[in-house]
């Protein structure tokens, strides 16, 4: 008993001994372990060959998770090994972060969604003043990138210079738009008048990118336009926007035009872009009775309509409407309320279908983020986003017809007006607007 | 029983070397990022961020995607932002796919998936391969892979990556077969992706020599043990001379690359990189493996316009040394290295890590290789039946065989 309560204790001290031992002897081969581990994996970055599989995992548990939902941990691992590998100068840190506002925004799948850096942002504040100086030329986004010409205005600098709409914006003044919004290309295209403006185009036609310099000018065009058509019998009134002085200037034409009687009337929304809500519906007022005009839904499920009232100048009247490819917004309201009350026959292209509204938001940077908060749709509960506006009569108009001055869709509106003859029906355009 | 105690406290001690190296190895990646020099973060960046997103999340009409797709769209935004083509961002399931490739084998059940005009997904089973024998056939409609159901306008890698899984276990395959559904529980089975093929050509004419036939469609980690037994079988039944069809071969690994063209090569080197370092711009060769089998027989390459990367790498080595002409047209003029890194969720990032040149310093990036003989592909050569390259690149082997064996 005696004895062996000594051996036990000098068993222990043994223990003790050699449990030290084995921690030295331990601690060495921890550290052989990390140094053969760095050594084979060739330091602390791999290197050498075209695929390296992972290093360690993440440490994400390192780096906060923030309550928003971006994942830093992920972002940072990212520029970690951009930093130690990539074969190129980085990009400064701003860009960076605009390459990721860009790219998140991109996320959500909406081409009129979009981050604008903040030196666009301010050339488009600077321009909200209202001055409209530019080379006279709408754009749109393309999905899956890019940035088209939609139209060129009458006599304008575009137009005059060579610029034909289905034409993809390369570069501004030598500055690539490659991954830029509409808002910011317009922002480089626009500046004040007698200054010029360089820019690279793509043209299905043409194998090469090609230069037009173009001189800016103040872009001048009537907003409303009316004439007496089909041998004077058809009152036919265009509507360049729907800017602020829209429902007056097109009221005050038409009271001219229908002291004269005219049989018919048509109403040419083709290439109009929009404009404000609330002059499409005083527009909207003139030729419908009473009714809801618009529906606009925001992202709560909130509902708000809109009505016409009972007190049109024009109600009765045979009507047509004319619409292409570049009637969007406002345009398409119109249409699409005219459509469902059966008020006109709508004549000519698919519509842009472009139904929704964005609100402008400035950020902590002095860039901008504008956000589509709400949706269009028609009295009858259309959508006008993304789907536009069908005419009831599809005719088409050629590059050729308008080289040549023709007017295929203003002649099928006239021909509809006064013999009742219906246009022949075409296979209807997948892609719009006018190629 | 001093012995076996002392044992006991060897045994002990083995055991805690080896936990402790293990614990060494992987302290040694948790140290790594710590040890690279100011890691990125950007706290004012990342608040703004945080405004957009939040921003969003508050007032966009449309679905809303998930935190990680947005993620995953920041990052490539990120990416987009370095302006090259190669350096892109790859979300966990098309990554899983393409690793499934460069290993040459995963774990599966041994179907084609093919995506018809409307979107569904037509199973068609392997020959003997656990789909098959489990009762699949061909045409059946995939509607469902472990209870989650599989729906019109699904991505190839977005089905494949549900069916594939780790070898042994068990996946639910859920069909629909005329007015049946039909349901399936089979054990997932190594599936084998060979990149090498191989055949004899023979001899029309009497006389005239057998040649050996070496198709790689990929650099994968098993193509060079492939080119290899390539090599030995057509040796074997005759071959004199090889042809190496690296036509429509869209890349790889490039060890696989330097592993091939070492075949082919008694010296010197396979390539050539440049990389960046903190003090400057680096060079790193890499040496041909010494060992090759077919180092001396005549040889031709054949390629075209989708030959690129390590394909090119080979080409440009074997035509560099002038160990084989190049027949066909001028390559793609791919002359950069991407490094991959996996992340934890199953995503990685490729980099452009370098650019290579041949082993004369020929930069191809942009350029490709031009070929030898030019052999354009002929418009007529729809039908599959008919291949005026290969035949060029058959007849300019037997001269080389000729010449060779004349003197």
């Amino acid at each position: 008993m005696h004895t062996h309560e000594r051996t036990s204790i000098s068993s222990i001290l043994k223990t003790a001994l050699l449990g030290l031992l084995g921690l030295t002897v331990g601690v060495l081969i921890f550290v052989a372990g990390l140094g053969l581990g760095v050594a084979i994996s060739g330091g602390f970055e791999q290197n050498g060959t075209s695929i390296v599989e992972p290093l360690a995992p993440p440490a994400a548990d390192t780096e906060q998770n923030r309550p928003s939902g971006v994942d830093t941990a992920l972002m940072n691992d990212v520029l970690r090994r951009l930093r130690s590998q990539w074969y190129g100068d980085m990009p400064s840190s701003d860009k960076l972060t605009d390459g990721a506002l860009r790219g998140m925004v991109a996320s959500l799948g909406d081409p009129f969604t979009a981050y604008i850096e903040p030196r666009y942002a301010k050339i488009l504040e600077e321009d909200a003043s209202g001055t409209f100086e530019g080379i006279g030329a709408t754009l749109r986004q393309i999905s899956g990138g890019g940035v088209q010409i939609v139209r060129t205005f009458e006599g304008a600098p575009a137009q005059k210079g060579g610029v034909l709409p289905g034409d993809m914006i390369e570069a501004v003044n030598g500055t690539p738009v490659n991954g830029l919004s509409t808002y910011e290309v317009a922002a480089l295209v626009r500046g004040p008048k007698g200054t010029t403006v360089t820019l690279t185009l793509r043209r299905a036609d043409i194998p090469k990118p090609f230069d037009i310099t173009v001189v800016r000018d103040r872009i001048n065009i009537p907003l409303v336009t009316g004439k007496m058509v089909g041998n004077g019998q058809i009152a036919y009134v265009s509507l360049f926007d729907f800017s602020a002085q829209a429902s007056a200037q097109l009221t005050n034409q038409l009271r001219e035009l229908l002291k004269q009687n005219p049989k018919g009337l048509i109403l040419d929304l083709r290439d109009n872009p929009g404009g404000l809500l609330s002059q499409a519906l005083e527009v909207g007022d003139l030729f419908l009775k009473d009714g809801v005009f618009i529906i606009q839904r925001d992202s709560k499920g909130n509902e708000e309509r809109k009505s016409t009232t009972n007190r049109g100048i024009a109600q009765d009247i045979p009507m047509v409407v004319l619409v292409n490819g570049a009637s969007a917004s406002a345009a398409e309201v119109l249409a699409g309320a005219i459509q469902d009350y059966e008020r006109a026959k709508v004549i000519g292209e698919q519509t842009f279908g472009k139904g929704s509204v964005q609100l402008p938001q400035t950020l902590s940077n002095g860039g901008q983020l504008r956000i589509t908060i709400q949706r269009w749709y028609t009295p009858k509960n259309r959508a006008i986003h993304e789907v536009g506006i069908k005419p009831d009569y599809a005719v088409p108009m050629s590059v050729e017809d308008e080289a040549k001055g023709r007017d295929p869709q203003l002649d099928a509106a006239v021909d509809y007006l006064l013999l009742g003859k219906e246009p022949a029906p075409t296979p209807f355009p997948t892609v719009s607007p006018r190629p | 029983m001093l012995n076996s105690r002392r044992l006991f406290l060897i045994l002990m001690l083995l055991s805690w070397s080896a936990l402790l190296f293990g614990a060494g190895w992987i302290a040694r990646g948790q140290l790594a990022p710590r040890v690279v020099p100011q890691v990125m973060t950007l706290p004012t960046d990342y608040r703004l961020l945080d405004e957009v997103w939040s921003r969003v999340q508050e007032s966009f009409i449309g679905q809303v995607p998930s935190d990680t797709v947005r993620n995953y769209g920041a990052i490539r935004g990120m990416l987009a932002t370095l302006n090259d083509r190669w350096t892109i961002f790859v979300e966990p399931q098309p990554r899983a796919i393409q690793r499934d490739h460069l290993r040459g084998q995963f774990g599966g059940i041994g179907v084609d998936i093919r995506i018809d005009e409307a979107g569904r997904i037509l199973l068609t089973p392997r020959r003997n391969s656990p789909a098959e024998r489990a009762g699949i056939q061909a045409g059946d409609i995939l509607i469902g892979v472990d209870g989650t159901a599989i729906t019109e306008g699904m991505s190839f890698e977005d089905v494949a990556a549900r069916v594939r899984g780790e070898v042994g276990t068990l996946v639910r395959i859920t069909v629909r077969r005329g007015e049946q559904t039909l349901e399936f529980s089979i054990t997932r089975a190594l599936i084998e992706i060979p990149s090498v093929e191989w055949r004899v050509i023979e001899g029309n004419q009497a006389g005239e020599a057998t040649l050996g036939y070496i198709s790689i469609r990929q650099f994968t980690e098993r193509t060079g043990a492939e080119a290899r037994q390539a090599i030995a079988e057509l040796r074997e039944a005759g071959s004199q001379g090889y042809l190496i069809d690296l036509r429509d071969n869209s890349g790889g690994l490039l060890n696989a690359a330097v592993e091939t063209a070492s075949q082919f090569l008694s010296g010197g080197n396979v390539l050539i990189e440049r990389k960046r370092s903190p003090s400057g711009e680096i060079t790193v060769t890499h040496a041909v493996i010494s060992g090759g089998l077919a180092q001396l027989q005549p040889l031709v390459v054949l390629v075209n316009a989708n030959t690129a990367s390590a394909a090119e790498i080979v080409a440009g080595a074997l035509q560099d040394y002038n160990r084989a002409p190049l027949i066909g047209e001028k390559t793609f003029g791919k002359g950069s290295v991407q490094l991959v890194f996996d992340f934890s969720d199953g995503s990685s990032a490729h980099i452009t890590a370098a650019k290579w040149l041949t082993p004369k310093g020929r930069a191809i990036d942009g350029v490709g290789l031009t070929p030898d003989i030019e052999a354009p592909r002929l418009p007529h050569e729809a039908q599959p039946s008919v291949d005026s390259q290969l035949e060029r690149a058959v007849k300019a082997l037997r001269a080389r065989l000729h010449t060779n064996l004349a003197p």
